[in-house]
């Protein structure tokens, strides 16, 4: 057991606890929501009840390839240190070291990169549906 | 000698399940049932329901039957990945396919908005616990006024416009649609299609105090021309016999403060319009059904019928002036 640790700590995968890696894709997430939302809804109290909402579709595309995009780079990083550390038997964040936590936070990071690009999409669908601010 | 009775013994616990499922069906039909579609709107939430059903009985029997299988070690030499192609497979790409699959079929059941033809409008406003009916066709000029119940023409799509006086109600046809909130000091707008003609019965979705279970109406869907047919007579003042006793006898014991008569009271509007009741399947908003012998009973006490409505109780009238106020409101049609 130890000297598969001490294998696994030799293995350069980083290190440190960087919460903003776990919360940046979330992050991601939540500032798409907030564009989506506020913009459609400033923009039907502004155009009325029968405005066409095609600026809020052309918004909400815009806002969706921009986070997926930025979700993509966060998720690239992600997978390389998941690249570097799931070589072996090593799901189990067993160790007590820096290497350990930062492995099992980039792993957390890259589920919650998983669910924040799907939390966008279902956001977006919307946008594709509807037609008009009613 | 005696004779000894063979004992019988009757088991109903075969029958139980029948019996049960019996009631459950009953469910099913009926003027009150989302299951037994009479509107466009209806029909899509009764096929939702069953698709649902279905896709919900499949999956729950594919998670028992894993489940199973794995108890009952079942799965024979399972290799590493199988824990995580089960975990990834089943707990992130499955869910995500159906709930998104489910959203845009939701999505695509919303009602076309975007063209806003000239069309019939039903303004409901809900009242503790009572409906005022307001109806504004294209071509009228007049609104035509009444309360607790709704005439539809089939096939044509009417746009209901809700509101409240005082609390949150829900109004809701289930047979036609879905339901939607009425809010006080805002205005819903519900878009339904009623597809065959017949008597149904709406209902109060939200809990709005003390006889909100008694907060209901009738719903009349016509054929189009019968409709117009309707609506035409609906402007024009109901027939009201100049010497019937009960007449005078509405007049002069105020009830003419509160509800307007067509023609021959219109001052009065806390209380539901009664011109043309006689005409209607139900009173006290679709409590009882609408004979002579009902309305006196509750003109006489209508908290005893309705629990917590304003209207006072006219016991101190004699009965035989109520009977005659009874028969008055019976013939306005």
């Amino acid at each position: 057991m130890t000297n598969h640790l001490q294998k696994e700590v030799k293995r350069e995968t980083g290190e440190g606890t960087d919460l903003w890696r776990v919360i940046l894709a979330p992050t991601i997430w939540a500032v798409h929501f907030l564009v989506c939302y506020v913009g459609a809804a400033i923009y039907c109290e502004k155009a009325g009840r029968m405005a066409d909402l095609l600026p809020v579709r052309l918004i909400v595309g815009t806002a969706t390839f921009i986070a997926l995009a930025g979700l993509a780079a966060v998720f690239i990083s992600l997978w390389k240190v998941r690249g570097l550390s799931s070589v072996n038997d090593d799901y189990n964040y067993a160790g007590n070291t820096p290497e350990e936590r930062h492995r099992f936070l980039s792993h957390v990071a890259l589920m919650l990169c998983v669910l924040s690009g799907v939390a966008i999409l279902y956001a977006a669908f919307p946008a594709l549906v509807l037609e008009v601010c009613r | 000698m005696h004779d000894t009775k063979p004992e019988i013994t009757i088991s109903f616990g075969p029958c139980l399940p029948i019996a049960a499922m019996g009631l459950l069906l009953s469910g099913c039909v009926g003027r009150q049932s989302a299951l037994a579609p009479a509107g466009h709107d209806a029909e899509q939430i009764s096929n939702l329901f069953w698709v649902m059903t279905a896709g919900a009985s499949i999956i729950w029997a594919l998670v028992l039957g894993t489940a199973l299988a794995a108890t009952l070690g079942l799965f024979k030499n399972p290799t590493r990945l199988t824990p995580n192609i089960l975990i990834v497979g089943g707990g992130v790409v499955f869910p995500t396919v159906i709930l998104g699959i489910l959203l845009i079929f939701g999505l695509r059941l919303l009602p076309n908005w975007q063209s806003e033809p000239d069309r019939l409008q039903i303004h409901v406003h809900g009242e503790q616990w009572w409906w005022r009916v307001v109806y504004r066709a294209p071509d009228q000029i007049e609104p035509v006024i009444s309360a607790n119940e709704i005439h539809l023409p089939a096939g044509q799509a009417v746009e209901f416009v809700l509101t409240s006086a005082d609390v949150i109600h829900s109004f809701w046809i289930p047979s036609i649609g879905g339901k939607l909130d009425m809010i006080p000091g805002r205005t819903t707008r519900l878009l339904l299609e009623a597809t065959r003609p017949g008597v149904y019965r709406g209902v109060c979705a939200e809990y709005c105090g003390t006889s909100h279970a008694k907060m209901a109406f009738a719903v009349v869907v016509h054929e189009p021309k019968d409709f117009n047919a309707w609506l035409e007579d609906r402007t024009s003042d109901p027939n009201i016999g100049t010497d019937d006793p009960g007449r005078k006898i509405f007049l002069s014991s105020g009830c003419a403060a509160c509800h307007r008569i067509r023609g021959l009271t219109e001052i009065g509007s806390v209380g539901p319009d009664l011109s043309h009741i006689g005409s209607r399947r139900t009173i006290g908003a679709g409590i009882a059904e609408n004979t002579p012998k009902n309305l006196a009973r509750w003109i006489t006490d209508p908290a005893h019928m309705k629990p917590a409505v304003q209207m006072p109780a006219y016991r101190a009238l004699p009965p035989e002036d109520i009977a005659a106020i009874a028969r008055f409101l019976s013939n306005l049609n």
